[in-house]
């Protein structure tokens, strides 16, 4: 399993920075969390290692491959596969026929319907999604199709899984739940995960190490511990209810 | 000297017809920027104003110009009734138009084009008709100008920058604009999705017929049942040219269009200058489809 | 009750094809034309099945391809006097090479801006073709081929069982899934693997193959190759009517569109056919807005028993 690094990534759209030189490093089977305030270029980060876009400057590297150049598809071939925020089912097909979508097409390029459903069924097992298998994927519940976005992600086979707010929106048990199951997965499959997360608690109690972006630019990285209590951060979520108030 | 009056006169013909190509389109352009459908059959309702104005001609003895507007106020009742049988299923209650609903509109509007085409072809015979109109001529130095072109271009430009203005100074079509930005914001600003929507796509239709009839103009031998199927690619170029939704870019896709293929003519055959013409969609929808100008 | 994971349509679709096979030996002339015809159809139904119904990719300008192999046929006939059943070769090959040259640029595009530019292409395509006296201009390509019934119904008999089987062997399997992935979402297949401009292109390849097989064949039937029949934008809204009549993506389908498009006509014969369009027109207004899958995707979704029967 390789390491994913992004060497001083930048983005820019049409005269805004979005990303300014980020560097981060994710070691093979490692979790590492990506926070920030709202608008901090976490998505675009995401969005560039997935393949889904370029970076204006810098290099996206999979050990000693370089695949910011690649498109989306080539580099879920090679092991790298993002959930979306918004999850984005194939409507009108069943959920066990989506997993097996990723499976055929992933890394492991499976051609058999047959084995590719079978893996898919396996997937969903783990993923405590076996009631859902056989419904078409536009019936399932939010957090069903957050689940699925997971299955899939997967079910490419990838190594390292880039999982962007899959934890958003859920109560507080439906959050325990999904942070347990992650563990879970985490321990069978053997991944290394970059997650994206608004929900604190999700990434301070998963991830080993988390990186902190501000504007486009890093601002910390360190354990969750040290980032909680770094001063940069503090003002970075706190700060702009200073520059808010009036004169 | 000769060689420089053929050129301006060229030049200046080929703006000409740019302007009615442009008032033709603009109302697919209003529809296909505010609504975000693509109504095949635009080429249908163009020849639809057309024949309006041949038998206003015909039997009351209308000039296009007044034509253009009965056509235009019968317009706005087919625009309605379009928007109430096409468009309302699909998009009553959505905050944006679905990949699905716009192919089930492509699709529906494409079966009403040869539903419509057809039965003109049994209403009124695939016979070529026109309408003759000669107000005679202006002179502009050395150019000859036709009247009854010029007119129309007037009327045409006109049209198009009244609803400019209209969509920019008026309540409603400030509503309209935001509708077209966003569907929830239109409720923001008090006015209701549904009613906003449909007006604008009677007012696409309004502008569609009375371009038909303007058209006629330039085509006195040339109205026919399926002249839809020249005037719709051609509108869909203008509309692509100008930038979907950019109000002005319906003039500036005609005059483009209208001056490349009267430049065109000058050095190769008519049917390829259209040929041309019609392949400038690509690249401008490779490079740049928001549309040539910013 | 399937074996290797056919079903009875695809059995059925075979012992259709295999009456079809000797039918002709034991009908007189008058019923083959009807047939050749009717398989005409048919052949251009299930190549724009392979874009349109497949990925839903509307395929506006999808004569021009038909175009095209009428041209090879018409003008390797008329140059070269090269045999019929080569002209047909020819017209798929040069179909194909098309189909792939324009897919390039063209299926990067979006839903409507792919469907205008597809008519743009035809539309200036017919005028190239116009200005160009090599391929007899607006007089078009006259040919002495002859009545040749049974090489035509053959012919096209081939060309629709080639289809049929390729239908079936994409829609099962892994090419089946890429594809309804594409179709329910492009960018959320890529992001499974999917490799989507190279399926789009090899199914909008496939496509122009088979529609200038089955264009090659119309200009042997018709002994001539006239631009603005061949061009005509007529051709590409009867094939799109039939796979949405019939049920887009199926096998079963374009047979079925086929049959419901082009058998009433020949009984309209003695109305204008215009009138018959007019009917289509119709009847795809409705169906597109309220029965969108067609006749076999809303019996298959209606009944479970005809879902595992229809393909």
């Amino acid at each position: 399993m390789p390491t994913l690094r992004t060497e001083a990534v930048s983005k820019e759209f049409g005269g805004v920075q979005a990303l300014k030189g980020v560097t981060i490093s994710l070691p093979a089977g490692s979790t590492l969390g990506l926070i920030g305030p709202n608008g901090s270029g976490k998505t675009t980060l995401l969005n560039i290692i997935a393949g889904l876009e370029k970076p204006t400057s810098g290099a996206v590297m999979l050990g000693e491959t370089r695949i910011d150049h690649l498109p989306a598809n080539a580099i879920v071939k090679l092991g790298v596969a993002k959930t979306h925020q918004i999850p984005r089912p194939f409507a009108e097909m069943t959920t066990r026929e989506n997993v097996s979508v990723a499976v055929m097409y992933g890394r492991r390029r499976i051609k058999d319907t047959k084995r590719s459903l079978n893996e898919a069924d396996r997937l969903l097992s783990l993923l405590g999604m076996d009631a859902r298998r056989d419904l078409p994927a536009s019936s399932l519940t939010v957090q069903e199709k957050k689940r699925l976005e997971l299955a899939r992600a997967l079910a490419t086979g990838a190594d390292v899984i880039l999982l962007d707010e899959v934890f958003a929106g859920l109560s507080s048990d439906e959050l325990r739940d999904s942070i347990q199951l992650f563990r879970k997965i985490r321990g069978e499959v053997g991944f290394s995960a970059l997650i994206v997360e608004h929900v604190m608690g999700a990434v301070l109690t998963l991830a080993e190490r988390v990186v902190v972006l501000e504007e486009g630019a890093k601002i910390a990285e360190g354990t969750p511990d040290e980032v909680v209590h770094n001063e940069a951060v503090i003002r970075a979520y706190l700060g702009f209810e200073e520059n808010d108030s009036p004169g | 000297m000769v060689a420089l009056a053929v050129i301006l006169s060229d030049l200046l013909f080929g703006m000409m017809l740019g302007c009615v190509f442009a008032v033709v389109a603009h109302g697919l352009n209003l529809i296909w920027g505010v609504v975000k459908v693509v109504n095949i059959a635009h080429g249908e309702f163009i020849m639809l104003g057309a024949y309006g104005a041949y038998f206003l001609n015909v039997f009351g003895g209308f000039n296009p110009l007044l034509s253009a507007v009965v056509d235009g106020a019968l317009g706005i009742f087919v625009g309605y009734a379009f928007y109430f049988s096409f468009l309302h299923r699909e998009l009553r209650g959505k905050e944006r138009i679905t990949l699905r609903s716009e192919m089930v509109t492509l699709v529906s509007t494409f079966g009403l084009s040869l539903f419509m085409s057809n039965l003109a072809v049994v209403a009124f015979t695939g016979d070529f008709v026109g309408i003759n109109w000669s107000p005679g001529t202006v002179a502009l130095g050395f150019l000859e100008l036709p009247l009854g072109a010029l007119y129309v271009t007037i009327l045409a430009v006109l049209i198009i920058s009244t609803s400019v203005v209209f969509l920019d100074r008026t309540y409603i079509g400030n509503a309209i604009k935001a509708y077209s930005q966003d569907i929830t914001a239109t409720q923001l600003v008090g006015a209701n999705p549904t009613k906003v929507a449909s007006l604008a796509t009677a007012l696409g239709f309004s502008i569609t017929m009375a371009g038909g009839a303007l058209l006629t103009v330039w085509i006195p031998t040339g109205i026919n049942p399926y002249m839809g199927a020249l005037y719709a690619p051609i509108s869909f170029v203008i509309v692509v040219l100008g930038g979907p939704g950019k109000m002005l870019g319906s003039l500036l896709g005609g005059l483009t269009l209208g001056v490349v293929i009267d430049v065109l003519q000058a050095f190769v055959p008519v049917s390829l200058a259209y040929a041309v013409a019609f392949l400038l969609l690509i690249p401008v929808l490779l490079f740049r489809p928001e549309g040539i100008v910013k | 009750m399937r074996i290797a994971g056919l079903g009875v349509t695809f059995f059925g679709l075979l012992a259709l094809m295999l009456l079809l096979l000797i039918l002709p030996f034991a009908f007189p002339f008058s019923t083959s034309v009807i047939l050749i015809n009717l398989l005409f159809y048919t052949a251009l139904a299930y190549s724009i099945n392979f874009i349109t119904g497949m990925t839903g990719y509307v395929s506006f300008g999808h004569v021009v391809f038909l175009g095209i192999g009428a041209y090879a046929l018409g003008a390797s006939a008329d140059v070269y006097g090269l045999d019929p059943v080569l002209g047909v070769l020819l017209g798929a090959a040069l179909g194909l090479v098309f189909a792939l040259a324009i897919g390039l640029v063209t299926l990067r595009f979006r839903g409507v801006y792919f469907a205008i530019s597809t008519v743009v292409i035809a539309l200036a395509a017919l005028n190239i073709v116009l200005e160009l006296p090599q391929l007899g201009g607006s007089q078009g390509i006259i040919l002495n081929l002859g009545f040749q019934p049974y090489s035509w119904y053959y012919t096209i008999w081939g060309i629709v069982l080639f289809e049929m089987l390729i239908t079936y062997y994409i829609n099962r399997g892994k090419l089946g899934f890429g594809i309804r992935a594409i179709k329910s979402d492009e960018d959320a297949a890529r992001s499974v693997g999917v490799n989507v401009s190279a399926l789009k292109l090899y199914l909008f390849g496939l496509s122009g193959l088979f529609a200038g097989a089955g264009g090659a064949v119309f200009a042997w039937t018709t002994s001539g190759v006239f631009p603005y029949e061949t061009f005509s934008l007529t051709f590409s809204l009867q094939m799109l009517a039939m796979i949405i009549i019939g049920g887009v993506g199926t096998a079963l389908g374009p047979i079925l569109g086929a049959v419901v498009v082009y058998l009433p006509s020949y009984y309209f014969l003695t109305v204008a056919i215009g009138t018959q369009l007019i009917i289509i027109g119709f009847a795809v207004v409705v169906i597109a807005l309220f029965i969108p899958e067609g006749i076999v995707g809303t019996l298959k979704r209606r009944s479970a028993s005809l879902r595992e029967l229809l393909e």
